[in-house]
């Protein structure tokens, strides 16, 4: 079963993040995944994160789909204008890239490239409505595409943000405008994970809890700057006594990741460090009598 | 009003070079008010200028630069006045103000600003940007604060994941305009049509260079 399949079947779907590389050596990128073909059901494929120069992501995702794996293309508002975004899309669509995560991006003053113009001609909501009126058979003027696309439509979610009823009704706006799955930003807590997934599947969309696993306390405290909330005392603490910290926030993690199985519609591991890991630990799910029956 | 940034006196210094006598024009509408190009400071560039052997024959400022009648009203013309005495002309009025000034002397005319942007004053000295001129005025939707020249993103349909604990993910010492457009359309009743989505802005009408014409 494909990845959109599965989220239209309501299975328990499994998601990782794949950058694209700093220039064309793509096969140092896509071999280590091998051990998770089969396994993680779509590896979403990042447009220039922290706006910094990677590979196109719409070339990655069919090397990835020419590799046997099923990509999700992740597009940005950042570097194109309506006119590009409409073509880059048409153009994954004909390469057989469905399925599509659409966000506003990082601004262009985080990279490495500062100096870059920032683009911002559509935002993340109406980038999810020209991709559904593409679904529709026309473009975004209204002229009629000459051959259909079929888009399965994903978006994305901070839990974390503000101001939240904003943020809530930015998420209404994007599932009203057609996306069909809601990745989130990393969350550490259960009870978070539950109510996010909780409120997702009301406003009608699939909800499948971002996970980073933290190695180390500096990456940590690294990310509470970024985002104060996100990282709780229980994981710092436990950070700061354990022998070994990259294991203990692995296992912190895939400990959200098993109670995510009873509430959530999905997984998403933003790191693929520990591959070998990571296939044993969805071995390990998929056979285990309590949650097989969900995948 | 338009806000200007004076640049360094060596910038400036070095632009000059070659020339003998310089006209040095102010401007007293936004220049003078944020205090980087009125007359006030012409004169402390004059005093530099002179320091540096250049010779400086007039100061002034037309009030309102940008306007070609201050400029060139008959009974005193400053551009005639430019044009017996300057073999060059430095501005420090805004971008418009400087072009009317270059296009209507003979001589060069060297700017002594970069205009920064439309914004408002606070306290005399802090000048924040808060309008773009988009050309399509959406405030009279969103509790009369500009998300499209206060958010770098120009997000019009909320906050991006970016704005956490109130701040904007672009620079940490700049509030989320979010925040504040969320409070302010509370406090007037209004918030619920924040939950309408805004579609994709027409920037037909802001194509550049623009204008306006008044009916006779």
């Amino acid at each position: 079963m494909t990845f959109r399949e599965k989220v239209l079947k309501g299975k328990f779907v499994i998601t990782a993040e794949v950058a694209p590389p700093r220039g064309t050596d793509w096969k140092p990128v896509v071999e280590p995944l091998k051990p998770l073909k089969g396994k993680v059901d779509a590896f979403n494929v990042t447009d220039c994160q922290r706006s910094m120069v990677r590979m196109a992501p719409l070339s990655m995702a069919k090397l990835l789909k020419d590799s046997g794996y099923d990509p999700i293309l992740q597009l940005t508002c950042r570097d194109r204008n309506r006119i590009a975004l409409q073509s880059e899309l048409l153009g994954a669509y004909a390469l057989g890239v469905e399925n599509v995560c659409l966000m506003t991006g990082d601004f262009t003053t985080l990279g490495d490239q500062p100096d870059a113009k920032p683009v911002f001609d559509l935002d993340s909501v109406q980038l999810i409505e020209l991709a559904s009126q593409l679904n529709s058979g026309k473009l975004l003027n209204g002229k009629e595409l000459k051959g259909k696309v079929n888009f399965f439509i994903g978006a994305v979610y901070n839990p974390f943000a503000g101001p939240e009823i904003l943020q809530a009704w930015k998420l209404e706006k994007k599932i009203k405008a057609g996306a069909r799955f809601i990745q989130t930003q990393p969350i550490y807590d259960v009870k978070l994970a539950e109510e996010v997934s909780s409120f997702i599947y009301s406003l009608g969309a699939v909800p499948i809890i971002g996970l980073l696993p933290i190695k180390s306390l500096k990456m940590a405290n690294f990310m509470k700057k970024l985002n104060p909330t996100s990282v709780p005392d229980s994981l710092v603490k436990g950070l700061e006594t354990a022998k070994d910290p990259a294991s203990y926030g692995w296992e912190f993690v895939l400990n959200i990741a098993r109670a995510c199985l009873e509430f959530s519609g999905g997984i998403h591991f933003m790191l693929v460090g520990k591959v070998r890991e990571l296939a044993d630990f969805i071995d390990y799910l998929k056979k285990h009598r309590d949650y097989s029956v969900k995948f | 009003m338009v806000t200007v940034k004076l640049k360094p006196l060596e910038e400036i210094v070095d632009s000059l070079s070659g020339f003998e006598k310089i006209f040095i024009v102010g401007c007293q509408l936004g220049s003078a008010r944020c205090r980087n190009g009125g007359l006030r400071e012409a004169y402390r560039v004059a005093g530099y200028l002179e320091l540096k052997g250049f010779k400086v024959v007039g100061v002034k400022s037309p009030g309102g630069t940008c306007v070609l009648d201050r400029l060139d009203y008959s009974a005193r013309s400053l551009l005639n006045e430019i044009k017996e005495t300057a073999d060059v002309v430095l501005s420090l009025a805004c971008g418009a103000g400087t072009q009317l000034i270059a296009e209507n002397v003979p001589i060069p005319v060297k700017t002594g600003v970069t205009t920064l942007f439309i914004g408002a004053e606070r306290e005399g000295r802090y000048f924040e940007e808060y309008c773009i001129a988009c050309g399509d005025c959406v405030i009279s939707d969103t509790g009369g604060i500009c998300p499209v020249a206060r958010c770098p993103k120009s997000l019009v349909n909320g906050p991006c994941g970016g704005a956490i604990a109130g701040k904007c993910e672009v620079d940490p010492n700049l509030p989320c305009i979010w925040f504040k457009i969320a409070q302010r359309m509370e406090q007037i009743g209004e918030l619920e049509k924040l939950r309408k989505r805004v579609p994709p802005k027409d920037y037909s009408i802001s194509v550049y260079p623009r204008k306006l014409v008044l009916e006779e």
